[in-house]
Parts: structure tokens; sequence; C-alpha cells
């Protein structure tokens, strides 16, 4: 395409669920007429919900890699596992490729997330006009590894449920875990809420 | 008037005759942003609604019989899709276990149910009571299905336990792992123009 021409210009609303484009009505809120969702230029107030879902995020990244996650108790001893002395304990025990899957998944990805959508975030605001293929597929991969961050709640979730052998070993869910699937759940909503087009947009 | 069509990631405008060319079977991509433009419906509906079947019946069989079984001095103990969640709400995180049970049973459940209430009148050219609504919350119900993240965390699940007692993988993480693939199978079936494209054959 010769000239670059958006639905904005012309007055075309996309509908985001069944993406069907529409000519925009000049009526108070404009529904999809086909999937009857809620029709938006872009999503309202993306930037400020998006940046206060991920700064609450970044805050409980703290004490969900500080607090134990984890307590087991056997007759022998008791210990406390945060996500990354459970990543050690996995290592020492002979298994590296699930250590790294756990590292990867419940440390790096999260961080990584948080850190990629506040860069993406600040672009938005302040558009430069460079880079935006890469922030706008930087975005993609954010949405898309999202919900990997979930596997140490799942593992935690079974271990909870089936070491609960009495006065031999019980397993019990530390705080650390409640942070840690607030900060899984806030990043998602936060990429949720973002809308692409933003990096896009020539500012007037 | 030719088909425009706008791309959901930057608001770009293409031309459906020309700049999106016909031989592009599957899906076409923007030419800035290189996001997915639009899918070509080509599935069946019956294919969509073999795969909700089994999609169902596998489910019920992951909660029917043991995920895991955790066998140590005798005893033993065994746990389902549903009993992750209840143990979690059993060692009072009520919080964590409703985010287990919303993202590994509730989510694919009503998700499954949901295409099966749409589909299977659909198929005889008759339309399900509010049909876009329930279709739009099966779009929804999507973002949370994170059964392939269980069935890793599982995994990662057995190697802890493993190194101090005896697990056994039950017949239902088999199941699990096949419904995974279902699910995967049954998204790309049902995207949103995919179903709109069976409902507007299904008038003619």
């Amino acid at each position: 395409m010769s000239s670059v021409v958006t639905g904005r210009e012309l007055g075309l609303l996309k509908c985001l669920r069944c993406h069907c484009a529409v000519r925009a009505l000049q009526v108070p809120r404009p529904r999809c007429p086909r999937c009857h969702a809620h029709l938006h230029m872009r999503k309202p107030h993306s930037l400020a919900v998006t940046a206060v879902l991920l700064s609450l995020a970044a805050l409980l990244y703290i004490p969900a890699n500080l607090l134990p996650v984890m307590y087991t108790r056997t007759v022998l001893d008791n210990e406390r596992d945060t996500i990354m002395s459970g990543v050690l304990e996995l290592l020492q025990s002979g298994s590296w490729p699930i250590a790294v899957l756990v590292f990867v998944a419940s440390i790096v990805v999260p961080l990584l997330k948080i850190l990629a959508l506040a860069i993406i975030l600040y672009s938005a605001w302040r558009p430069s006009g460079r880079h935006r293929r890469q922030r706008s597929e930087l975005f993609r991969l954010v949405e898309f590894i999202g919900r990997w961050s979930m596997l140490d709640i799942y593992a935690i979730s079974l271990l909870v449920t089936l070491v609960q052998v009495q006065s031999f070993a019980t397993v019990d869910v530390g705080w650390g875990a409640v942070a840690f699937g607030a900060v899984v759940v806030l990043t998602i909503a936060a990429a949720h809420t973002f809308d692409e087009r933003l990096l896009w947009d020539e500012q007037p | 008037m030719p088909p425009l069509l706008v791309c959901p990631a930057c608001d770009l405008v293409h031309r459906g005759d020309t700049d999106v060319s016909a031989a592009e079977i599957g899906r076409a991509s923007c030419a800035r942003c290189r996001a997915v433009l639009r899918r070509s419906p080509h599935a069946r509906i019956d294919t969509a609604l073999a795969v909700a079947l089994s999609a169902l019946v596998l489910f019920l069989l992951a909660n029917a019989y043991p995920l895991v079984e955790f066998q140590v001095n005798g005893t033993s103990r065994a746990t389902n899709l549903a009993g992750a969640a209840l143990g979690l709400y059993h060692a009072g995180h009520l919080a964590l276990g409703l985010l287990v049970l919303l993202t590994t049973v509730v989510a694919p459940l009503a998700q499954i149910l949901g295409l099966l209430y749409l589909l299977i009148p659909l198929r005889r050219k008759r339309r399900a009571r509010r049909q876009s609504a329930v279709f739009r919350a099966v779009l929804q119900l999507r973002h949370w299905t994170f059964i392939e993240v269980f069935m890793l965390g599982a995994v990662v699940a057995l190697v802890r336990l493993s190194a101090f007692a005896k697990v056994v993988p039950g017949i239902a993480l088999v199941c699990c792992g096949l419904l995974m693939m279902c699910l995967a199978a049954l998204t790309s079936l049902t995207s949103a123009e995919q179903f709109w494209d069976w409902v507007a054959r299904s008038r003619r």
C-alpha cells in the first residue's frame, strides 16, 4: 500500500471480538452489529488502567519472591521454600531440566513481563515513531507467555493436596504464593487492557 | 466498495481485494505490524462439534480418575483435576483455590459446554438463545483456560515428590494431555471469524 490510511481516519471502528470493521456512527454507545460487543475507537482509559495494574504487579513481585511460597514439615525437619530456594532444591536433586523450567517460568518470565510492559507503556505514552514493530511484537510475546507463569502455582496446589500424610509430612502454602498468583493475574489483566494500536497512533 | 480490512493491532486499513492476496489461505497478516488480519473460515461445523464432544468426555475422565497417586509408608493419596483447587481451599487459601479452579476446571468446562450449546442448534440451521452473548463469553473464557500450564505444573510436582516418595501418574494425566490438545484444536477451529461465518451460512 502506497499511502498509510488508518481506520480512525476513515471513521471505521474495529470490533476486537469478531474482527469486523464498522462505520462509526454518532451514537452514544456503539455496539457491533454482528456480535453486539461494545465498540471503542481505542480501549477506554487504556494507558491509565494498564499503568495501575502494572504498578500493582511490580509491587507484589517483591513479596512474591521474598516470602515463602511453601512450608514443608516432615519428622526430620521444617523447611520454608521461596520460589528461588525451590529452584535450587530441584537443581541439587539432579533434575536440572525441571529446575531451569521452573526458574524461567517463575522468575525470568514475570520479571521480563513487567519490564517489557513498562517499556511498551512508555512508548505508547511518548511515541517516538521508532522501533514500532519490535514493540508490537514484544507486546504479542508478552500476551503469549503470560499464562506460563502459573506453572509453580499448579505444582504447589498438587503438592499441598497430595502431601497430607499425618505425622509423616505436611505441606502448607505460604503468602508468597498468593502474592505470586496476584502478580500473574495482574500482568495478564494489564496486557488485556492495553490497546496495541496506541503504539502506532500518530500524535496530532 | 471493496471490502476493507482494519488491522486490530495497528489500525492500518487494507483493501480486501488488492492489498490482501486471495492466495493467502488460512490467515492474512498486516503489511505494517505483521499481526493476523483475518483467518479465512475453512473448518466444518461437524469437525468442531466432534472435537468439542471429545473434549467434554476427556474433561469428565480427567475428573473421574486420579491424576497422580502418592504412596508413602503404606498409605496412599490421590487427587483429580478439581482436587488440586480443593486442596488449596483446605489449606486456607480460598483466593488461590478459586484461581486454580477457574483456570483448570470452570473455564475449560464452560467453554466446551458453551460451544456445544451454540453449535448443536447451528448445525440444524437454528440459533441458540442469546447466541452472541454466549459466544463472547466463550472467547473471554479462552483467555483463562490454562490446562496446558497445569500439565507442566503436574510434571514439576511429580519430579519434586519422586525425591521422597513413590508417585504414580494416573490415567487422568493422559486424559488431561489429550484434553489440552482438543482445546487447542477447538480454539483454532472456532475462531470468531469462523463462528460468524457459520452463522451467516445458516441464514441462507
